[in-house]
């Protein structure tokens, strides 16, 4: 059941910023060179989580330099020698803000705040079993599953204490970008993964992971709850599908939420909620089969198989993509990898992260163009990406 | 089932009737000893712990003097111990009480650490093939096997007792007490033993120093044996109670403070019955009927209102076994017998965890045995048959349906003993046996499936021995090369959908190892020495896949090169004991890279106990003696883990006060 928490999810973000030169304290990492020269210009790093597995201590921190194509695994620890424990246990989510890269340490309980200019310690932020991140212009928000067994309050020193055990629904935690501190929570369903904003607006997916396996009712959440960021209220509950596990907002009003199934009849698949203002929102299918996922832009990519409840056969994974609610087939072969994690930095390029056995180092490879042009070894369960 | 159980019980008991009838024509019963008084081959490590000096108070400690074995350590008083042999894996190695199996069908893992050597007379392991006359087919059917005998006590008409008072560092305290009271024929043994510890211990957490927390445990051991002599034969009957309820302190990870690493608890009661007959029913047929019923609560609790961190899961097990075992013994001519065991056992695993189903499985394991034994050589062929039938209750919400199941498989084995000289013994042996998928493999709800077959252990050894004795001095030394298969290796992975992991019978290991020991003795008047040295090479490789990252590496948790120095100095009534474990270096994941890479470790423990007899009773028959050990263990406060993440205690002391009378 824990090894559940070893899980994987893709937020890319593409960006068009020019990209400035200049020296890092990170420049002097080397590791293994590889060919960036069909990346597009706009990135000045790709940073990659490893979750390692739960229990070991090893999530890792791996770059991509564009500028010298430098493939750097384990930055964390290499930039930051004073974090004796290194990044912690089980990685299960990344995002880079401004200059900087938030990691979400599920197994324990930390928002590792770096810089993404060299991977230094910026802060640490104690958040009970968080999940994922995302941003508006004023704080960061933490999905996080500490209400499926206890909610707490923190103390002027940023001491976390219970206060309610039986609660057993997840919250969101606010913190401040400025402060860096905790600063409210708000409670939405059970055991939330991903998280989006958009228009003033959180969207947060309930998996029920944990209250599938919990009397009396054995069963997963299906709802997407919507947070006013404003009142730091929920307004709103939607039903999608149950288990939901990713949040993609297309900045066009379209909500993305993909779900795991229920390993049983309902299969993984990707939902839309389209938020036109005025008709109110809708909730529609869009497509089965979603093993991986990431956002370029407008366009959700995903990587899935048909066979997945399974176990025994040989997966053929079939690429798609959707852009404005309209499916279409996405020409991809990750037939040598199995994919764990992955990114698109624009149509053409993208990287695909592939855990091996799960429990030795895994490797990522890069497809340009539908072709695989090189494979570079990564960390233990590489499944989320972020660039800078 | 009972109907079932009836039916093969009547087969047997008609077989064992026809071959007692033929049994008639006696030959001459004086050619026919030594296929009854010799085993074929001899354990590979045996301890009397009633003649040893200064023995362990845990079957785990004794079991870590052996050569070959690796006890997997969670660290602490009430930290999960369990065994693997030859790198076979812990499913493949059998535990057995007094012939009788303790097994677990939910998880396969016996934790040693429950197991104290109170009572205990042998402990012993086998590589190879444990062959005597009347075992249980179970003995016959696991790669390696672990033997714990608890002996009659030697009483005549009166009674005989011990008080055991022990405690020490992370405020352990431990009193046992044992009373044999012989009645006639029969003989009665109660025991009762406590174990209170905080199981605190410092560790280095990194680059500060932390207290290992929530590793208390509490827990009570009652029983009572019956032993009883029948003119020819012997019964015994054995009640066993266990209680405990402990912490499990959780890996050591990088967490934010103010969250625990753990606050889970669980507690435990265990009761089982068991026993065994043998009797001689002629100079050459012979049969031994064995039994137990065993009923094991379980209940296990995250708390999450302790530990924000915390997974919430407060959930219940429930484990029933029957078994019965009906072996029976012929001589078929001067040097030759033949032996038929045929046992039948039936789990039951009940549970409140979501979607899990509750299994019903019954296993029915025959053994045929044939043994020829002449002065010097000595040889045996065991053919044993597994099936397993596991069938459903209705299984809980969450729509997961489980068909019934049968597995079966032969395990075929071959022995030999050749002493050519006196000074010389040779043992070879090939095996191959199954180990059932268990409980949790097959059913354990996100994670079973049921399609899983028996994992496989092919083996093949030698084992040479040289012995030697002049005046006070005794010399051995042992060498034994062996090569493992593993195959059809039960191993957890995660499906298309990376949040629901399976387990699939993927993964082959291959091993090639080496144990060697050297042994030296002096036994004169008041002194009594004995030094042992021992050594151990495992190439343990995964060849699982041969297009994998990993092919061709070392496994996991297993040391190319380890051994260990043992000298026990006894010398009047004082003994010295000094035990030296030297573990090489090893990696915690298949791929062998520096950040899995588990540094080599020695750790030494010391012991020293005098013996004293009571002056105020020495005009008695048989006098009263009093016992005073002390113990340090890792006396040179040596920081290691045997698992990542679960730190071992530092210097730590036990001090033991027995009286016997």
């Amino acid at each position: 059941m824990l090894l559940l928490l070893c899980g994987s999810l893709c937020l890319c973000a593409c960006r068009k910023d020019p990209v400035p030169e200049t020296p890092s304290k990170d420049a002097d990492l080397t590791g293994q060179y590889v060919d960036v020269s069909s990346f597009p210009e706009s990135f000045r790093k790709i940073f990659l989580l490893n979750e390692g597995g739960m229990g070991s201590n090893n999530a890792t921190l791996d770059f991509l330099r564009l500028s010298d194509g430098m493939y750097v695994s384990g930055a964390f620890r290499k930039m930051n020698p004073d974090v004796a424990a290194g990044l912690g246990d089980v990685g299960n989510d990344i995002a880079v803000h401004g200059d900087e890269v938030w990691i979400v340490v599920n197994n324990s309980g930390l928002v590792e705040v770096v810089s993404a200019r060299d991977e230094t310690e910026i802060a640490a932020v104690p958040v009970p079993t968080p999940r994922a991140v995302a941003f508006d212009d004023r704080y960061a928000y933490v999905t996080s599953w500490a209400g499926a067994y206890a909610t707490g309050s923190y103390d002027e020193n940023g001491n976390y204490s219970v206060t309610d055990s039986r609660n057993p629904k997840g919250q969101v935690y606010r913190i401040d970008l400025k402060t860096r501190k905790v600063d409210g929570s708000v409670e939405v369903g059970y055991q939330p993964e991903g998280i989006a904003f958009y228009d003033g607006k959180l969207y947060v997916a309930n998996s029920g992971g944990i209250s599938s396996q919990l009397p009396p009712d054995y069963a997963y959440d299906n709802t997407v709850s919507v947070i006013d960021t404003k009142s730091f209220k929920v307004t709103q509950t939607v039903d999608v599908q149950v288990n939901l596990k990713n949040v993609y907002s297309d900045g066009k009003g379209n909500i993305y939420v993909t779900t795991l199934g229920n390993y049983w009849d309902v299969h993984s698949g990707l939902y839309r909620i389209s938020t036109k203002a005025g008709s109110g929102d809708t909730v529609s299918k869009v497509g089965d089969y979603v093993s991986v996922s990431a956002l370029c832009g407008d366009t959700v990519y995903c990587i899935g198989t048909d066979t997945e409840f399974d176990w025994t056969a040989t997966h053929v994974y079939k690429a798609w993509r959707v852009q404005d609610g309209n499916r279409a087939d996405w020409p991809l072969d990750v037939s040598a990898t199995v994919p764990y994690g992955l990114c698109a930095l624009d149509a053409d390029t993208f990287l695909v992260g592939d855990a091996g056995d799960y429990f030795n180092p895994g490797s990522v490879s890069c497809y340009s163009k539908g072709a695989r042009i090189w494979n570079v070894n990564a960390g233990v369960c590489p499944g989320h990406f972020a660039v800078y | 089932m009972r109907k079932a159980g009836l039916i093969a019980l009547a087969l047997v008991l008609s077989v064992s009737w026809t071959l007692n009838a033929q049994d008639a024509d006696t030959l001459a019963a004086a050619s026919v000893w030594s296929v009854q008084v010799f085993p074929v081959v001899r354990p590979a490590e045996q301890v009397d712990l009633s003649a040893a000096v200064a023995p362990p108070d845990q079957v785990a400690d004794v079991l870590r003097r052996f050569t070959g074995v690796q006890v997997k350590d969670y660290g602490g008083v009430g930290g999960l111990k369990t065994v693997n042999v030859r790198s076979l894996g812990s499913e493949h190695v059998g535990i057995f009480l007094d012939g009788i199996q303790v097994d677990n069908a939910q998880n396969m893992q016996v934790d040693l650490g429950r197991f104290s050597t109170d009572g205990m007379f042998m402990v012993s392991l086998y590589n190879g093939q444990k062959t005597r006359r009347l075992q249980t087919a179970k003995e016959y059917a696991s790669g390696a096997a672990v033997h714990l005998d608890a002996a009659p006590p030697l009483l005549v008409d009166r009674d005989a007792g011990k008080v055991r008072l022990r405690g020490g560092s992370f405020g352990t305290f431990q009193p046992s007490i044992q009373w044999d009271r012989s009645c006639g024929p029969v003989i009665l043994r109660v025991s009762a033993e406590g174990v209170v510890s905080d199981g605190k211990y410092e560790y280095p957490y990194y680059d500060t120093t932390l207290v290992r927390e929530n590793g208390d445990i509490r827990s009570f051991r009652l029983e009572t044996t019956l032993f009883g002599r029948l003119r020819q034969g012997d019964w015994r009957i054995r009640l066993y109670g266990y209680g405990s309820e402990r912490g499990f302190p959780g890996p050591v990870v990088r967490r934010a403070l103010g969250f625990p690493f753990s606050a889970e608890r669980q507690a435990d009661r265990d009761l089982f019955v068991q026993g065994g007959w043998n009797q001689d029913w002629t100079t050459r047929y012979s049969t031994a009927v064995k039994f137990k019923f065993a009923d094991d609560y379980t209940h296990y609790d995250t708390h999450p209102e302790k530990n924000p961190m915390a997974l919430p899961y407060d959930l219940h097990y429930r484990q029933r076994s029957g078994y019965l075992s009906v072996a029976q013994s012929l001589i078929l001519a001067d040097s030759w017998s033949l032996d038929l065991a045929t046992d039948l056992q039936r789990n039951a695993l009940d549970t409140d965890a979501g979607q899990s189903v509750t299994p019903r499985r019954t296993v029915f394991t025959g053994a045929l045995a044939i043994r020829a034994a002449w002065e010097r050589f000595r040889t045996a062929a065991h053919l044993v048959y597994l099936g397993a039938w596991d069938h459903f209750q209705t299984p809980q919400a969450g729509g997961w349906s489980r068909e019934d199941a049968f597995r079966d498989a032969w395990m075929p084995s071959l022995s030999f003993f050749y002493a050519p000289f006196p000074f010389l013994e040779l043992d070879a042996f090939l095996k191959r046996t199954y180990r059932l998928p268990s409980f949790n493999d097959l059913y354990y709800s996100l994670m079973g499936n049921a399609s899983l077959v028996p994992e496989s252990a092919a083996q093949a050894g030698v084992d040479i021995q040289l012995k030697h004795g002049s005046g006070p001095w005794t010399w051995k030394g042992r060498v034994s090369p062996y090569l493992n298969r593993v195959t059809d290796k039960i191993v957890a992975i995660p499906t298309a959908s990376q949040f629901r992991w399976t387990m699939l019978n993927i993964g082959t290991v291959d091993v090639a190892g080496l144990d060697a020991k050297a042994e030296v003795g002096y036994d004169r008047k008041e002194w009594k020495l004995e030094a042992v040295l021992r050594y151990s090479f495992q190439r343990a490789l995964d060849h699982s896949d041969v297009s994998g990252s990993t092919f061709g590496n070392q496994i996991p948790y297993i040391p190319l090169h380890s051994g260990g120095i043992d000298l026990a100095t006894g010398w009047k009534d004082w003994s010295f004991h000094w035990q030296t474990e030297l573990v090489g270096a090893k990696w915690s994941r298949t791929a062998n890279t520096p950040d899995y890479y588990i540094a080599p470790w020695t750790v030494s423990d010391v012991s020293l106990s005098r013996k004293m007899s009571l002056p105020l009773f020495r005009h008695r028959v048989s006098v009263p003696e009093v016992n005073v050990d002390l113990t340090v263990r890792n006396l040179f406060n040596h920081r290691y883990q045997i698992v990542q993440g679960y730190p071992m205690p530092g210097r730590n002391f036990m001090l033991t006060v027995t009286y016997l009378w």
